[in-house]
């Protein structure tokens, strides 16, 4: 383990910024830190870096405890939303600036500022300053003076919130081959799912301070852990049911009743649950086939409002027993008003309790693929 | 009946936007530049360089020469480091250390200076023991350099401040991360980024300094500096008497602003 995150806990005052979080990082591993604004992820990196000292938790590089070093002692390098260039030095000075700090020769450092200036594509504007450049330009002397002092743990903090668009996907298919090239162990924080999605091996994600998920993009969307990660990941229909059985798991929507697959972990008859399910796994069906059929739950509704955002439909059904699902369709759109039944996929449902405060995952949604 | 008609268009009779701040800030220019202009022109009935060439002005350039640099000097190497603090860190009674930052600018100079007398004059537990041991801190130039970096030192410290301020933390955090502890971060990278407010401020301290009265009036009459000999050769023979060292302590003030404008790449002294 390169890094480990040992419940790291942090408040500001009263403030509880980050509660209890662990995760750790493997040698080479690209894992992004995934979480809306405000959550903490800012106040980890902060941590990790060493320029926050928390308030409880260690914080392990390459298995040494570094949670009492000052950030000059840790091998850690950071990239921040806005730019950290000096502006005061020329770009190969800023890039040789982290060698200088150390041993190492004049001639090896001009020799590595050469080498991390060509790794990010820039040699010809070494005796640039920061201020004659691009802001991609500014985004990859950064990385290369963050890069050039080999750290053990490179942390990218939002780094391309601030650039529009189109830059923002150049750069990310740049920071993907840089660590290719490289190896860096990286931890990419971003409140951007898709930015994460796209370039990380592994997601960690946070929700008002806490650790809500981490594990791979892929097994995260399909099965979460966690409501917040079914609705923070993609988007997800919300639909508070009752649990009726459980041997197998039943919950009643409605007046109808949904046999789910076998569970990990049932709760209790009776309990409120809320089942998670993507607009993708719905599908519409004339009314007249409602009702629970072998694999699936049909429930009937009226369409509310067909949008049109081009390469699909989003369809809102308002149901019988008052809730609104949005089903995405490629083709065949029903219209407004129409009444159609909404077809639930079995093996495609998460179930979590109702209680914000018990939001373990309680039933598995497809537990086989994970 | 539309809103057009309501808001009739004045068409032609549109001003030019900044015409009434520029002649309201027109007339204190002009209230600045008549007396700087009409004492210049006295100049011309006055030997400037024979009066200076007195013993009397030789003593007092001399001593201002001697005391308003040691007096900027040690305002800047205390006052920067404590800028630096305030523009970096909150801490329990911050707010009273910014308040005594400012006091001597508020406390007019010579109560600025009766202070000084009743903390270290000659009949205090601090002055005798001074005076004692051969080093009077009143009516001697480091008297004059006591008052005149009680007077300015603010000046240096508030600039600098604000420059400090103005400098991104996470640059320096940055430079942690890169290897470097907190005096070499503060060295590499605080100092030179906050470079022209602390400048200006310097500038501003020291003219400040070469120019204070009131408190060295009261700490220090004697030796003369060129305040306080202008100041008794007015007494003596008025205005035109002191033109002479009038122009000398403005030409000071006015080099040194230059020079450090020209090495110090300061923009404007206001600028921040």
């Amino acid at each position: 383990m390169i890094l480990e995150l040992e419940s790291l806990t942090h408040r500001y005052g009263d403030e509880l910024a980050v509660d209890d979080v662990s995760f750790g990082l493997e040698e080479g591993e690209l894992v992004a830190l995934l979480g809306p604004s405000g959550c903490g992820k800012t106040t980890i990196v902060q941590a990790i870096a060493g320029h926050v000292r928390p308030t409880a938790g260690r914080i392990r590089l390459r298995d040494r405890d570094v949670t009492e070093e000052p950030p000059e002692a840790r091998r850690v390098g950071v990239v921040f939303q806005e730019s950290t260039l000096y502006p005061h030095m020329t770009v190969g000075e800023n890039v040789a600036y982290g060698l200088a700090s150390g041993d190492i020769g004049a001639r090896e450092r001009e020799k590595l500022v050469t080498e991390y200036l060509e790794l990010v594509a820039l040699r010809d504007q070494r005796d640039a300053y920061p201020a004659e450049l691009s802001g991609g330009q500014q985004r990859r002397v950064e990385l290369a003076r963050a890069l050039a002092p080999q750290p053990d743990v490179l942390l990218l903090d939002e780094p391309l919130s601030a650039l529009d668009r189109t830059l923002r996907e150049r750069l990310r298919e740049e920071i993907a081959r840089i660590q290719d090239e490289t190896g860096v162990t990286t931890l990419f924080v971003t409140h951007d799912q898709e930015e994460a999605m796209a370039l990380a091996d592994r997601l960690v994600v946070m929700d008002e301070g806490r650790l809500s998920g981490n594990a791979t993009p892929r097994v995260l969307y399909e099965s979460p852990p966690t409501p917040f990660v079914a609705s923070f990941l993609g988007r997800s229909n919300a639909l508070p049911a009752t649990v009726v059985a459980r041997e197998p798991p039943t919950v009643a929507v409605g007046d109808r009743e949904l046999e789910l697959q076998s569970s990990v972990r049932s709760p209790p008859t009776g309990a409120s649950v809320t089942c998670h399910v993507r607009p993708a796994d719905l599908s519409i069906s004339p009314p007249e086939a409602a009702g629970a059929s072998g694999t699936r739950l049909s429930i009937p509704g009226e369409v509310v409002t067909v949008a049109d955002v081009g390469r699909r439909y989003d369809v809102t059904v308002r149901t019988e027993t008052g809730d609104e699902l949005v089903v995405e369709l490629t083709d065949d759109p029903p219209t407004a008003g129409e009444r159609v039944a909404v077809e639930l996929p079995r093996d495609r449902i998460a179930v979590f309790d109702a209680d914000e405060n018990e939001r373990q995952r309680l039933v598995a949604a497809n537990e086989t693929r994970g | 009946m539309s809103l057009a008609r309501r808001f009739p268009t004045r068409g032609s009779s549109r001003l030019p936007e900044l015409l009434v701040p520029a002649l309201l800030g027109g007339l204190v220019l002009v209230y600045f530049a008549i007396p700087f202009v009409a004492f210049l022109a006295r100049t011309g009935a006055v030997d400037v360089v024979g009066e200076l060439s007195t013993p009397e002005a030789r003593v007092a350039i001399r001593n201002s020469l001697l005391t308003a640099p040691v007096s900027t000097a040690i305002s800047t190497v205390l006052g920067v480091p404590l800028a630096y603090v305030l523009a970096r860190r909150s801490f329990v009674g911050k707010r009273l250390v910014e308040a005594l930052v400012i006091l001597p600018l508020i406390v007019p100079p010579v109560v600025g200076g009766a202070m000084l007398l009743t903390a270290v004059g000659r009949f205090t537990p601090i002055g005798a023991a001074a005076a004692a041991v051969g080093i009077p801190l009143t009516d001697s130039l480091l008297g004059v350099i006591l008052a005149q970096t009680f007077v300015a030192a603010p000046f240096v410290i508030i600039t600098a401040r604000a420059g400090f301020g103005a400098v991104d933390e996470r640059l320096e955090q940055a430079s942690r991360s890169l290897g470097y502890g907190p005096l070499s971060t503060f060295w590499n990278v605080s100092l030179p980024l906050a470079r022209g407010a602390i400048v200006a401020g310097i500038v501003l301290t020291f003219a400040r300094a070469i120019g204070e009265f009131g408190a060295t009036m009261m700490v220090a009459y004697n030796p003369r500096t060129m305040p306080t000999r202008i100041w008794v050769e007015f007494i003596a023979g008025g205005i035109d008497a002191i033109v002479p060292l009038a122009l000398a302590l403005l030409g000071i003030t006015l080099a040194v602003l230059a020079a450090v404008q020209r090495f110090g790449r300061v923009p404007t002294v206001i600028d921040r």
